[in-house]
């Protein structure tokens, strides 16, 4: 077998999960001191509580049907994830070579997907959730690894829902972002040396495994409190 | 042969080569069409089908962001750490970081640039709250959560007493303000906001204050540690003037404006 094919060796599926076997995301997480484990996993519990507000969120006007309104604050959710991951990676400047184009042009086309999705949910859209991406925008081997399972992620998110929107309308928005996501996929596979399209068919991913999978990176976290209804104690 | 014969020849092998020819002309049009009958034939149809939904969004052109001109990052404390003199843990300890500040909010650091030791461990250099004023240390990423981005940057000038508000270096608000007294003064240099204070009752910081990073050198056992803080007024009339304890004193409809403007974690230069 020639060399190239041995390096694109087909793998079914490449989830986060998978991606993190060896620690490369999690490395940081494992690192962390200071901290009780269940301190930690409390922190870890604000984040699942962001997604599943998520997919709780009331229904907007225009007769759109309640869970399509869900479906798109979920979809909004994991925009959210990817836009703010792209974002944070091009404000640091960590990454360079064939991937310093990576962030600043995968962080445009998500942040997109976010106005755009806000916009059509107006009042009804979930609030940005924070993140902390514990280190790995600021790591070549680690950004990649993550952005090749981001992009899996999210392609495989927006095909698990398409057979459960009603609006003929969204299915067709949710189809334009879908096929982009797929896109970034591949090229983001290509660059970390796996084939891009290795099954003839693809299965979505319900609900329940994705946040799962985002809930296992720690990377959405709550909020840092930055106000307070607290009378000043400064010199005055 | 005869005239006539050979024209009758001449024109049956015409006939017959017109004959030859459209046939393989006809066989090759079945050989060209053959593999995709069907195809043609549904794409003939498709008109006929119903017209594709419009979609219920439209997905604007990518987002570029907007540059690094008077752009900086902060980053909340996740837990009290020892903050180092270099980035190594082994470095000397410059002082130590809580997780909250005395207002009961997020510790935050001015995210100043990274680094890493030997062992490929990330570290980041920040600006502390700390004296002496200027202080700045490293600290591993790990301790630190989230990051956050401001395009603001204020400007205290003391000689002049006013305050500016920049955006990406551009100024968008520009105000008469209030500062120490020659016993307390204001102190100069490289700052930053570290949290907002609302709704507490107390007309003398007035409806506002921001807390900073930068504390007297001459107020050390105020409470709270003699951090300076930005805040509204009650006494309008004194501004712009040198009339407090060190703190910067704004007219209130100008704190509020500020407070509007200016997000936690802006840079403060006092000069």
């Amino acid at each position: 077998m020639a060399r190239d094919e041995q390096e694109l060796q087909p793998r079914s599926d490449l989830t986060l999960g998978e991606l993190d076997r060896d620690g490369a995301i999690l490395e940081a997480v494992e690192q962390v001191s200071g901290e009780t484990r269940a301190a930690f996993l409390g922190k870890a519990a604000v984040g699942g509580a962001a997604l599943l507000g998520a997919l709780a969120a009331p229904p907007i006007g225009q007769a759109s049907a309640a869970s399509d309104v869900a479906i798109l604050n979920y979809a909004l959710t994991l925009e959210y994830l990817q836009a703010a991951f792209y974002t944070e990676t091009e404000r640091l400047d960590a990454v360079g070579g064939e991937l310093k184009r990576v962030p600043r042009q995968l962080g445009a086309v998500e942040r997109a997907h976010v106005a755009a999705i806000k916009k059509a949910l107006g009042r009804a859209a979930v609030k940005r959730p924070a993140f902390n991406f514990r280190g790995v925008t600021e790591d070549q081997s680690k950004f990649l690894k993550t952005a090749v399972a981001f992009e899996d992620l999210g392609a495989a998110a927006y095909k698990a829902q398409a057979a459960r929107i009603k609006s003929p309308a969204l299915l067709a928005a949710a189809i334009s972002i879908h096929s982009v996501e797929a896109r970034h996929a591949a090229w983001m596979r290509f660059l970390a040396g796996v084939t891009p399209a290795a099954a003839a068919f693809d299965e979505g991913k319900p609900i329940s495994e994705v946040r799962a999978i985002v809930a296992s990176t720690h990377f959405v976290v709550a909020r840092p409190k930055t106000r307070a209804r607290k009378k000043p104690k400064y010199g005055g | 042969m005869t005239a006539n014969g050979e024209r009758r020849q001449r024109t049956l092998a015409r006939a017959v080569g017109l004959g030859l020819a459209a046939i393989a002309a006809a066989a090759l049009a079945v050989l060209i069409s053959s593999p995709s009958t069907s195809s043609s034939h549904a794409i003939q149809q498709a008109p006929a089908l119903p017209a594709s939904p419009e979609p219920a969004l439209r997905v604007p052109s990518p987002v570029r962001l907007r540059g690094s001109v008077g752009v900086a990052q902060w980053a909340s404390v996740r837990y009290g750490v020892s903050v180092r003199a270099s980035a190594s843990s082994r470095a000397r300890i410059v002082t130590r970081l809580g997780s909250a500040t005395p207002e009961g909010t997020t510790n935050i650091v001015l995210v100043l640039r990274r680094a890493r030791d030997r062992g490929g461990r990330l570290w980041v250099r920040v600006r502390l709250p700390v004296l002496p004023i200027g202080s700045t240390g490293w600290v591993p990423r790990q301790a630190l959560g989230v990051y956050g981005v401001v395009e603001t940057h204020l400007v205290i000038d003391l000689e002049r007493l006013t305050a500016t508000l920049l955006r990406n270096e551009r100024p968008i608000l520009r105000a008469p303000i209030g500062v120490g007294r020659a016993e307390w003064p204001t102190p100069k240099g490289e700052f930053y906001i570290r949290n907002m204070l609302t709704r507490y009752r107390s007309p003398f910081y007035g409806p506002l204050a921001f807390g900073t990073s930068a504390r007297s050198s001459v107020l050390t056992d105020w409470p709270g540690g003699g951090f300076v803080g930005i805040h509204g007024t009650d006494a309008p009339e004194l501004l712009p003037g040198r009339v407090s304890h060190g703190c910067i004193r704004l007219r209130n409809q100008d704190i509020l404006e500020l407070g509007r403007l200016m997000p936690v974690g802006t840079p403060v230069t006092i000069r």
